[in-house]
């Protein structure tokens, strides 16, 4: 399969291109400089201490403790925490709905192609902040508010957040971390021997069950050998809401069903996009050769799918993570919420915006690379098993 | 370039004008110059400043810019009313591409520091306030410790909100909520307890509901919002919109109106001295116009053309509009009610 590739032509120095990025830096460096000097001219001088001062205000909901009290660095931190948070879930909601909405438009039933169409002309044709608004809407209608909350045994649900037992915190329970590592690295083995033996003899061993069996002994039999406390504390009503437990709110539920259905409508029609450029060819090869239907779509299609739909699966993540800043309209502390009070607060817009936009950028880029490097990874994979 | 530009306007009207008064400075020459005064109001406020059908800004706010061209030019019809966002109507003073400013803004210590603006005269005492479904049953906000609290995303109102229960010792988790509909929809589908926001601002709010009768306003006051006239700095026009704005409230504490204005014209001799000394012909009013360069009857042409400030507050946020707001029961009532609003006297 080797091929020499075609003689490059020697390198030239890029006049043109060298150029046109030129300009652009200079234009940029031009603004900048321009707009420093014009703060300073209103006495204004671009700084970054206010980072350090009391911030003076409270978020919805924070993953790391916060208070009024802290820091405009600290509750920058918890605003991008809270994005992170809301991009993950998102990611995972959106390809979830996307890959099975991608199969669902595929398949040769036509009622099944009919939701598939339905759900994705919908999606991709609304405004998002628009559906955002409209679930939000319907939701806090719909639910019961807190006083009428429905419950199941410990689980209660309002208007205002899903409310869920949860092991209280306790410094001792970074013990667990070890025993945590040690669990995944013998089911990490066990995989490995799994697939050694299949390789070897096609002789298939369970795997799922055995390595989250081993994570979750190796778990429980630390935690009650060394007198870890778990302790399970339960919301319970006071006077004006549940306290105790842990709760997810209302807005960032709604705020990723929103992302989830937006953006599973796109990355279904990029899986289905990936399917369709399968050849049929090969699926029918693999049919002559007396593949069961599953096996097919596992080891002939599946992988080619994977390795098309990549790029434009980057883009859609790239996208879903710069879209969690709608979440602002309907109270979930995001970064760009949290940004937006800071410039408020402090007027330091051009200082806070560079931070927001570091801060997005990194995110993104982030995310992209770490794409890239799968697409990578599964080129070379697929190149060594061609080879 | 721009003193540049008004010292050129000034010479230019002091020449024409021949003998101009001691104090007239150049705010007040280029407002004569021009014949307009250009004064800036909030582009979107219920009640304070909305642009009509024909697109001229009506409400309790705009009647301030009536008032200092009723005074000025003898014509309310002369001021040039204009929208403009909060941080661009600052700038725009500063940088002299407008005479005054009538747009809820508080008056601060930092802001009054500032050598482009003068602060000049208080026109609403408002304040950050609770509201409350009627049906939880709190009387005071501090029986609100642990309570859930929706307010607007990024505004002051969370810092207020934060001092406040910090200061008291009380818990609470706020909802800053960005989008005004998604925020009155958790506030009145009960996702939050409270709804924290200027106290002006909750009533008109409480009028969105399908049923206003269901909430009410919490005593307390939380926070100090003075909204104050500003004006380009310029002692003859501060001093001629600051005693146009105490023509109203002494009209106002002697029941004056724009309705009845004429009706004592023309019995003035029969009025009390107080009366006499705001109308009359050779009164404590012609000798201000003498000196600061006003129209002689510029006391009568304010009160006539815009009326006295317990007209002008009913007009637009009184129990008669959608506001619904009781002059009395506000800070803004008269001194002798127990108000705010003190008449200067005039003499």
């Amino acid at each position: 399969m080797q091929q020499s590739p075609p003689a490059l032509p020697a390198r030239r120095p890029d006049w043109l291109g060298a150029g046109i990025v030129g300009l652009a830096l200079a234009g940029l460096a031009l603004l900048g400089v321009n707009i420093i000097l014009n703060m300073q001219a209103t006495g204004v001088t671009p700084g970054y201490g206010f980072l350090a001062q009391t911030a003076g205000f409270d978020l919805s909901e924070s993953l790391i403790p916060y208070s009024s009290g802290d820091s405009y660095a600290r509750v920058i931190v918890a605003g991008l925490l809270n994005t992170v948070v809301l991009a993950l879930a998102s990611l995972l909601l959106a390809t979830i709905i996307g890959v099975l909405m991608g199969l669902v438009s595929v398949t040769p039933s036509p009622a099944g192609r009919w939701v598939a169409i339905l759900y994705v002309e919908l999606f991709r044709n609304l405004p998002k902040i628009l559906v955002l608004l409209v679930l939000y809407v319907i939701t806090v209608r719909g639910l019961p508010p807190v006083r009428q909350a429905l419950s199941w045994g410990p689980l209660h649900l309002s208007n205002r957040s899903l409310y869920l037992p949860a092991i209280e915190a306790d410094p001792r329970q970074l013990w667990l971390l070890a025993p945590f590592l040690l669990s995944i690295l013998a089911a990490w083995w066990w995989v490995r021997r799994a697939r050694r033996i299949q390789r070897a003899t096609g002789r298939e061993t369970p795997v799922v069950l055995v390595a989250a069996t081993l994570i979750l002994a190796g778990q429980l039999g630390f935690a009650a050998l060394a007198e870890v406390p778990l302790v399970v504390s339960v919301p319970t009503f006071v006077r004006f809401d549940f306290d105790g437990g842990a709760r997810v709110s209302v807005q960032f539920l709604v705020v990723l069903v929103t992302l989830g259905l937006y953006h599973g409508a796109q990355i279904a029609e990029v899986v289905r996009g990936g399917i369709l450029a399968v050849p049929t060819g090969q699926v029918e090869a693999a049919r002559a050769l007396g593949l069961a239907p599953w096996t097919v779509t596992r080891f002939v299609v599946l992988p080619q799918v994977l390795r098309i739909v990549i790029p434009p699966m980057i883009n859609q993540y790239v996208n879903l993570i710069k879209n969690t800043s709608i979440a602002i309209a309907v109270g979930y502390s995001d970064l760009m919420s949290v940004s937006g009070t800071i410039i408020n607060q402090t007027f330091r817009p051009l200082e806070m915006m560079l931070i927001t936009m570091a801060l997005y950028l990194g995110l993104c880029l982030g995310a992209s690379s770490l794409m890239n490097r799968l697409n990578i990874g599964l080129r070379n994979r697929s190149a060594r098993n061609v080879s | 370039m721009t003193t540049f530009k008004s010292l050129v306007t000034a010479t230019a009207s002091s020449l024409v004008l021949g003998a101009a008064p001691a104090l007239a400075g150049p705010v007040m020459d280029d407002i004569k110059a021009k014949d307009s005064l250009i004064c800036l109001v909030s582009p979107t406020a219920p009640g304070f400043s909305v642009p009509d059908s024909q697109g001229v800004f009506q409400g309790f706010n705009a009647d301030f810019c009536r008032m200092a061209a009723a005074a000025i030019l003898g014509d309310a019809s002369k001021a040039d009313i204009r929208g403009v966002g909060f941080s661009d109507s600052m700038k725009t003073i500063v940088a002299g591409e407008a005479h005054m400013g009538s747009r809820s803004i508080t008056r601060t210590g930092t802001r009054d520091a500032d050598e482009g603006l003068a602060f000049v005269a208080t026109t609403f005492f408002d304040g950050q306030g609770f509201m409350v479904p009627r049906s939880l049953g709190v009387a005071s906000a501090a029986e609100l410790d642990g309570a859930s609290v929706c307010a607007e995303d990024g505004s002051t109102t969370l810092l207020n909100i934060a001092d406040w229960f910090g200061a008291k010792g009380m818990s609470y988790r706020v909802e800053n909520i960005a989008d005004k509909t998604a925020r009155l929809e958790a506030f009145f589908s009960g996702k939050c307890d409270v709804y924290a926001s200027d106290v002006t601002a909750l009533s008109a709010d409480r009028q969105l509901s399908d049923t206003p009768g269901d909430f009410v306003i919490l005593p307390e006051v939380i926070s100090n919002e003075p909204l104050t006239l500003v004006a380009r700095p310029d002692q003859a026009f501060e001093a001629a919109l600051f005693w146009s704005f105490q023509v109203m409230l002494n009209a106002d504490s002697l029941g004056i109106s724009s309705a009845n204005i004429d009706e004592i014209m023309s019995q003035l001799d029969q009025k009390t001295p107080a009366v006499q000394r705001m109308f009359g012909a050779d009164s404590a009013t012609t000798d201000m116009a003498a000196k600061l360069g006003l129209p002689a009857d510029w006391a009568y042409q304010v009160v006539k053309q815009v009326g006295s400030y317990g007209e002008v507050f009913d007009r637009h946020l009184g129990a008669d509009t959608p506001f619904g707001l009781v002059r009395a029961t506000t800070p803004n009532a008269h001194a002798a009610d127990g108000g705010l609003m003190y008449p200067f006297p005039i003499r």
